[in-house]
């Protein structure tokens, strides 16, 4: 749970990180929905180092949505995707469709893992929630080390 | 000549002419940003290492707050799995 100013503080927080890591992207926003009255955001920084044949990116998008009090906020949705493309692979974390995953697979989040892009061996893999800084720090491991990923640890969907 | 892209704290120490130690106790204490890749090993992006002999690394702030119409929608484009019909089994 967070109010919107602490959502400020946790977005501004995500930025520094990836800033001081030499990342570049456009100062990101916590954006008002008016649509559905929730809160958000979502950007891609591009990585510092090799961009051939394009930068590594890290993506941050979470959606948080009114909890009992007008000024309380919890997170019903992320997206956290790392897309390597000097070493072509990418890793994700994902709780989208919260209506589909739970009725179908009995699990709100699932992750993403391609030691090559664009061929998975599995579309969807079962994981664990993680938070946007847990996220970072699993995506930064991985940044630049040449090897496997570690997708044929995981268990498909 | 080809930069390396990351450090390791023994690189540090020897640019900045001060000990191993001394470098993990400015990782440990938020001075330098590292990457932990390991129980025991950490990583130092170079272009962190630039910002901090610069003196430009960035502190915290707020993020702005700006008004947006529409929720964008996450999982856009994303194929969802074929349900396998074991979700009983899962949830159990």
């Amino acid at each position: 749970m967070a109010t919107p100013s602490e959502l400020q503080v946790h977005l501004g927080r995500l930025a520094v990180i990836l800033w001081n890591y030499g990342a570049s992207f456009p100062i990101p926003t916590l954006d008002s929905y008016q649509d559905t009255g929730n809160l958000g955001f979502s950007f891609a920084a591009d990585l510092a180092g090799s961009d051939s044949p394009g930068p590594a990116i890290i993506k941050l998008s979470e959606i948080w949505a009114p909890r009992g009090s007008p000024d309380q906020f919890g997170r019903t949705e992320y997206e956290y995707d790392f897309v390597e493309h000097p070493l072509n692979r990418r890793r994700a974390f994902h709780l989208s469709d919260p209506d589909f995953y739970p009725q179908e697979f009995g699990v709100l989040v699932h992750e993403h893992c391609e030691e090559t892009i664009g061929a998975p061996t599995c579309g969807h893999y079962y994981g664990l929630p993680v938070t946007a800084y847990e996220a970072i720090d699993r995506f930064t491991s991985l940044w630049g080390r040449p090897g496997p990923l570690g997708c044929a640890s995981l268990r498909c969907m | 000549m080809h930069e390396k892209q990351f450090l390791s704290p023994a690189d540090v120490a020897m640019k900045l002419d001060i000990s191993t130690a001394t470098v993990l106790r400015m990782i440990h204490a938020g001075a330098l940003p590292a990457i932990h890749v390991s129980e025991r090993i950490y990583r130092i992006p170079s272009a962190s290492f630039e910002m901090y002999k610069a003196g430009t690394l960035r502190t915290g702030g707020p993020a702005p707050r700006r008004r947006v119409k529409q929720q964008p929608r996450l999982g856009k484009g994303e194929a969802l799995p074929e349900p396998h019909g074991d979700s009983v089994a899962i949830a159990r």
